[in-house]
């Protein structure tokens, strides 16, 4: 498998970027080229989206899947998984079911060569606090996570903020267990300082400072490099990506910055997100010094 | 490949059992960025000229295999990939006539990661009331030509 010799924040690409184009007018191929064009070598997939026959992909698939990678110089680095506790409707999975669904998602992340899971935790309520078993699933799962090597890591994404009770919790939980394979995914929506008129902003929402990520560095196993406007100057106008920059390297921080447009404009017919992807790439590439 | 309309117009035709032509069927893809396992899926109402059928009289192929909506209430484990059209077929006598039709389906599927106080309110035949591009919307029409 390709193997990327970096230290230090590298740059990567999420596929969920390309949600309104995939299966209509990119595949998974298109997508790993576009990749291996802008020279971004770490790759997160969503595992309901972009894995064929999700989650019993064929022996011919997989192999597919790692005659890409080593093609286009790709690293499988995180792989997206839901807990679906309110898939019924009418009651919530137990904690049994709900550590049955992560632990497929585990074995099928490194049997694609992962080595983080971006866990999407279930909801219970309009500050998106997860579900009250979270502990006893994810500390149910820990053994098998840790004998696959793969991090589960849910995603901070706006209007969480880094300083509240829902860290906190994370922090507490990985402290007292004491483990390598629960952490965070800090997705840079929660440093937004900009809004343009017309976009939308959460009356709850209050930026961070990307100094406030410091304190978490040693638990974030990659990051979201989310991004609403890049200009034509390949500068980003909402989100102080210099700053962030900055502050992950002053700290030797070691992981991805894996890029996800979630624009609306995406969704227009003609929009090309690839075009967008590779202007903050051009930024990235020149604060990274790549 | 698929197109982007939900509905698409390559599977639309009237279904022929023993000589006979029992009901019709046409295809749909899923407008959600993730696929979803059949017990997410919120099966609404299906109108053609007007006519009205039921979600109860409304059979799911996905991947092959037909699933009633009682089936896929509790299906956890077949999922519905964004890249494969489900068919959907529909009893009806004689099938379609040839020429014109206006379809207009609704459905919708659950998120565990959204509010709940969304997840509650949703109806697969009205649409959500904040539309989010990356989820669809719930009732899609089209006009579509039987041979």
């Amino acid at each position: 498998m390709y193997n990327y010799q970096h230290k230090g924040p590298k740059r990567g690409v999420s596929l969920y970027s390309y949600s309104a184009d995939f299966g209509m007018i990119k595949n998974l191929e298109d997508c790993l080229e576009d990749m291996y064009d802008m020279g971004a070598h770490g790759l997160e997939i969503l595992a309901n989206t972009h894995i064929e026959n999700y989650p019993n992909p064929t022996d011919a698939w997989v192999d597919e899947w790692f005659r890409l990678l080593n093609k286009y110089e790709i690293v499988p680095v995180e792989y997206g998984n839901w807990i679906d506790s309110h898939i019924l409707g009418h009651r919530e999975l137990t904690t049994e079911e709900s550590y049955r669904m992560l632990a497929r998602d585990i074995k099928l992340a490194a049997k694609l060569g992962f080595t983080v899971m971006r866990t999407k935790m279930p909801v219970i309520d309009d500050d998106l606090a997860p579900v009250k078993n979270w502990r006893e699933f994810i500390e149910m799962a820990l053994p098998l996570a840790e004998e696959y090597n793969i991090r589960m890591c849910p995603e901070i994404h706006t209007p969480t903020n880094l300083k509240s009770k829902m860290i906190d919790d994370y922090v507490e939980f990985i402290e007292k267990t004491g483990t390598k394979y629960f952490g965070l995914n800090i997705d840079f929506s929660v440093f937004r300082t900009e809004f343009g008129p017309g976009d939308h902003r959460s009356p709850k929402f209050t930026p961070n400072d990307p100094e406030d990520m410091i304190p978490l560095l040693p638990y974030i196993y990659c990051c979201h490099a989310k991004f609403n406007h890049m200009s034509d100057e390949f500068e980003e106008t909402t989100i102080p990506f210099r700053r962030i920059i900055e502050v992950m390297q002053e700290h030797n921080w070691d992981g991805y910055l894996l890029s996800e447009y979630e624009g609306a404009d995406k969704y227009t017919p003609g929009y090309e997100v690839g075009q967008t992807l590779r202007k903050q790439h051009i930024m990235l590439k020149r604060y990274l010094g790549d | 490949m698929l197109e982007r309309e939900v509905i698409q117009s390559v599977g639309f035709r009237n279904i022929r059992e023993n000589g006979s032509i029992t009901g019709f069927q046409f295809k749909i893809r899923l407008p959600y960025y993730r696929g979803v396992f059949l017990c997410q899926l919120r099966p609404g109402t299906l109108f053609v000229d007007g006519e009205r059928f039921e979600k109860e009289d409304i059979v799911w192929n996905v991947d092959g295999v037909d699933y009633t909506w009682e089936d896929m209430k509790t299906d956890m484990d077949t999922h519905w990939n964004v890249t494969r059209p489900a068919v959907l077929k529909v009893k009806k006598e004689g099938g379609l006539s040839q020429g014109f039709h206006d379809l207009t389906y609704g459905f919708c599927f659950t998120s565990s990661y959204m509010p709940p106080i969304m997840q509650d309110a949703l109806d697969p035949d009205e649409e959500a009331v904040i539309f989010m591009p990356e989820f669809g919307k719930h009732v899609n029409s089209r006009r579509l030509i039987i041979v």
